[in-house]
């Protein structure tokens, strides 16, 4: 793990050997590599909040004639606010979906709308399969796909979704299992 | 003081006092989610939650204070 050459790229996205810990996190277990989505795919919030920015102002010049400037600067603030918090809950989303690849398992930390907690997690002996899917030109030119972990039996299959450098990251996953199965 | 006057102050008072339900509920859920997941930026992102509660209070008492002032 330690000769991968892409050490931490994108934003955080794709930490190798990160300090990260995680709360069910064993005696001896060592995280590898932490995954975040691809900070392109966050482009949709992003040029969503400019544009909030942009509508707020020009709602400006049609808001005068109905307000005092008291109500106007109470209206401003509150949807600026309204902009901030919509940015930071989609910080806070990004943030904290995460994929963690450890020394004993592989597991997928899920936020739904930052209230809902999902946990899915795949020990390394019961994974069957790993599939990488990067397709189009946006995938293929920032590098980024999703990563599908096949598990035996009735255990929940693994996704990372929109991760950046999934070749390498399967590439980790790989030789781990290797070393899991004495290959 | 007119109908639309009135109805402002209602509409901005109740936004304010959402806004600051709204942000204790995601400092909760951060506080959750930082025990979930420790990682290098999580210093920041409590800092950032708590900042967000104590905007929206600051918020809510210059709303209130602004309705007896406009």
């Amino acid at each position: 793990m330690e000769n991968n050459n892409k050490k931490s790229s994108a934003f955080y996205s794709y930490s190798l050997n990160p300090q990260a810990k995680f709360d069910t996190q064993e005696d001896g277990e060592k995280v590898y590599l932490l995954l975040r989505s691809h900070p392109f795919t966050q482009i949709g919030w992003i040029l969503g909040s400019i544009l909030f920015f942009i509508l707020l102002f020009s709602f400006n010049f049609f808001i005068q004639s109905f307000f005092n400037p008291g109500q106007i600067f109470l209206i401003n603030l509150f949807f600026t606010i309204i902009i901030f918090s919509y940015i930071w809950f989609n910080i806070l989303n990004w943030y904290f979906n995460v994929g963690i690849i450890t020394s004993k398992r592989i597991i997928d930390i899920d936020f739904y709308a930052v209230l809902y907690k999902e946990i899915t997690n795949a020990q390394l002996g019961r994974i069957e399969d790993t599939t990488v899917k990067s397709g189009g030109y946006l995938e293929s030119f920032f590098d980024y796909g999703s990563i599908f972990v096949q598990t035996a039996g009735t255990e929940a299959n693994v996704e990372f979704i929109n991760v950046p450098h999934p070749s390498d990251a399967v590439q980790i996953i790989n030789k781990l299992l290797s070393k899991k199965h004495g290959l | 003081m007119d109908f639309k006057d009135i109805a402002f102050k209602v509409v901005i008072s109740l936004f304010a006092i959402f806004y600051y339900l709204y942000a204790l509920v995601v400092s909760k859920q951060v506080k959750i989610m930082d025990k979930t997941l420790q990682d290098e930026h999580n210093g920041f992102i409590l800092f950032v939650t708590s900042l967000q509660v104590t905007i929206s209070l600051v918020i809510l008492i210059i709303v209130l204070l602004s309705i007896l002032i406009i």
